[in-house]
């Protein structure tokens, strides 16, 4: 399936490759471009701050708070498979690896909840980066298989009887914050209402949009989607194409692990379920029903998931449903509802197009 | 470590071996990791629930594989056959989706509750090899998996069918033009690998228990055993299967803490030292 490739590999001298440091030149990102992006991000986020005086439930609040949560790392592993082409099952290391960190700061070390939050984010990068360098060799079904068996590993790792201690196994950690502690501002108690921790969340996932927007537009983005259709022109090109697939992957766990942080946070409480085989399904299950190949489709479809979630979870059939529902997006809308959407768009343009210019 | 501990390793090995082949077969024709391979092994072991408790459980070993069979044609002739020219990923992410589907349809059937499934009477006894008592079902699985693994490496060599098995594996166009019916070796193809994942599930049941995750929880090793033995390396699967099943058996005796990862190291190992697998592109 995958043709063994013989990319220069971690070992090739890095000087050589302008692509992955993108700083030192232009960006290849046209200013009115980001200015927009930016404007446009500034005013969702504005507009974001207002939900939780809109919707007043605890019970609806705390769901879309979930949402969010679920959008960040549905997000991330949406961005990987639009610019690399690549389906990761493995994004919940990132996510319950920074939750279970966030955990174990606080129970074991007794941090503070920033200084937690921040060794979460990078810890699950810095196991991203160290995932990257061995799994993004692979392609297809190749890098599908992989990820999930080393996020399966982490799994298992964190129930076994030797991670008690840290993790509780099935049991779960339950996170006792210092009774004043504070974390932005906000006290333990607030931190655990979805309602007053919103604005943290609703920023983090505008800004992680953005920043993942602002990658895709940019010359990095561009190398990445040249690898993605055809890595071996890319390298016959002079492109190096291991280490950008490996700093796109770390930027994605990055993003996953913003939102095990924030999970961890306002649930004060850790189980394996972060970690697990179905939470890896969830976000992908959501990411592609919103619409792999949309920036939004992801958050789209973690929303949506959230609510049906809610809807059928009492009767216990909400994966016979999610089931269902994967197949038959995939079958018959292949794009997602956002991709389809753009889509059946376009058709309709190009008809009215041709209806304009006998 | 003691004798009986590497029986136990070569009966779990039996197990995975059965199972990865047929997953391996599938992935080599289609292109197309099976996720629902899991949900038709827990299928299996379910299906023989029924059939042993009620008939008895040699009947259960014929009525599993046939079972399944027919769930093979059906996944088959509705997912793969008619999402052939797609992306491979989108089709093995709509076997994810059955996988749930099937999980959740056996739950609503067959409850949550962990059922046992008796071992054939005769055969609940233990039987003494060069000194050491050791339960004879478990003999029986080791028995027909061994059988079973050399009946298909000689039927996939030798027979004619076998023959476009192998062909369309290493190159499914070219084996259309050449005028092998790569619809009907297809169907073929994903019927017996159910087969043998209804098969392993029925042997598996008297061994470990039947319960509403075993399907996921043997996924997983089955996944990683077809990628170390060689993705769609039908001989390559059944060798890294049985070493991964020994391994991991004898691992839990050294360092029971431990032993659960040892297939995930196993796995970075061989990645790291033959990225395309144990058998490289052989079928």
């Amino acid at each position: 399936m995958n043709a063994p490739t013989k990319t220069t590999g971690p070992t090739a001298p890095t000087s050589d490759t302008p692509v992955v440091s993108p700083g030192a030149r232009r960006l290849g990102l046209s200013r009115g471009l980001a200015l927009r992006g930016v404007v446009i991000a500034a005013v969702v986020l504005a507009a974001g701050m207002a939900v939780p005086y809109i919707v007043l439930d605890r019970f609806y609040i705390s769901m879309l708070f979930d949402g969010l949560v679920l959008a960040l790392l549905a997000l991330s592993v949406g961005f990987l498979a639009r610019h690399l082409g690549l389906i990761s099952l493995g994004h919940t290391a990132f996510y319950g690896g920074a939750a279970y960190l966030v955990g174990i700061s606080v129970t074991q070390w007794g941090w503070s909840p920033l200084m937690a939050a921040l060794t979460g984010l990078v810890g699950g990068t810095v196991l991203a980066l160290v995932m990257a360098l061995l799994v993004v060799r692979s392609s297809g079904m190749g890098f599908l298989m992989l990820t999930l068996a080393l996020g399966q590993a982490l799994y298992q790792l964190s129930i076994q009887r030797v991670a008690i201690p840290y993790t509780g196994a099935f049991d779960g950690l339950q996170i006792s914050f210092d009774a004043d502690a504070t974390f932005l501002g906000l006290s333990v108690a607030q931190m655990m209402n979805g309602a007053l921790f919103w604005p943290v969340v609703w920023t983090a996932l505008v800004l992680s949009a953005l920043g993942l927007w602002l990658v895709g537009r940019s010359r990095f983005g561009t190398v990445l989607e040249g690898i993605r259709e055809n890595e071996e022109r890319m390298r016959f090109s002079g492109f190096n194409t291991y280490w950008p697939r490996v700093l796109a992957f770390t930027i994605s766990g990055a993003v996953a692990s913003v939102g095990g942080v924030l999970f961890a946070l306002n649930a004060a409480y850790v189980s394996p379920d972060v970690l697990s085989f179905l939470k890896a399904g969830d976000a992908l299950i959501a990411a592609i029903v919103g619409g792999l190949g949309v920036l939004l489709g992801p958050i789209l479809g973690a929303l949506l998931y959230i609510v049906a979630q809610s809807q059928f979870n009492q009767s216990g059939n909400l994966y016979l449903y999610t089931g269902l529902a994967l197949i038959l997006v995939l079958m018959f809308l292949p794009g997602g509802i956002l991709g389809s959407i753009s889509s059946i768009r376009k058709r309709l343009a190009r008809r009215s197009a041709k209806e304009n210019s006998p | 470590m003691n004798f009986a501990q590497v029986l136990n390793g070569i009966a779990l090995g039996s197990l995975l071996m059965i199972l990865s082949s047929g997953l391996a077969m599938i992935y080599g024709l289609r292109g197309v990791t099976n996720f629902a391979h899991g949900a038709l092994y827990m299928a299996g072991a379910y299906v023989a629930y029924s059939v042993s408790t009620h008939i008895n459980f040699w009947a259960a070993l014929i009525a599993a594989p046939v079972v399944l069979a027919v769930l093979g044609a059906v996944l088959e002739l509705v997912f793969f056959r008619r999402m052939q020219h797609r992306n491979h990923i989108e089709v093995g992410l709509v076997t994810f989706g059955a996988a749930m589907v099937i999980e959740r349809v056996i739950v609503l059937i067959w409850g949550e509750r962990t059922l046992s499934v008796d071992a054939p009477s005769g055969l609940g006894g233990t039987t003494s090899i060069l000194g050491t008592d050791y339960p004879t079902y478990r003999l029986l699985i080791i028995g027909i998996a061994l059988a079973l693994a050399i009946g298909l490496v000689q039927w996939i060599r030798r027979s004619d069918v076998g023959l476009h098995i192998r062909a369309a594996s290493h190159d499914v166009e070219t084996s259309g033009i050449l005028g092998i019916n790569v619809d009907r070796v297809s169907l073929i193809v994903v019927c017996l690998g159910a087969a043998l994942a209804g098969l392993s599930g029925a042997l598996a049941a008297p061994y470990v228990s039947v319960y509403p995750a075993m399907g996921i929880s043997i996924l997983i090793t089955v996944l990683i055993v077809v990628v170390i033995g060689g993705a769609g390396s039908i001989g390559g699967a059944m060798v890294a299967g049985m070493a991964l099943g020994i391994i991991q058996t004898l691992g839990s005796v050294w360092i029971p803490s431990l032993s659960v990862l040892v297939p995930y190291v196993a796995l970075v190992v061989v990645l790291l030292w033959r990225p395309t697998g144990l058998a490289g592109k052989r079928v």
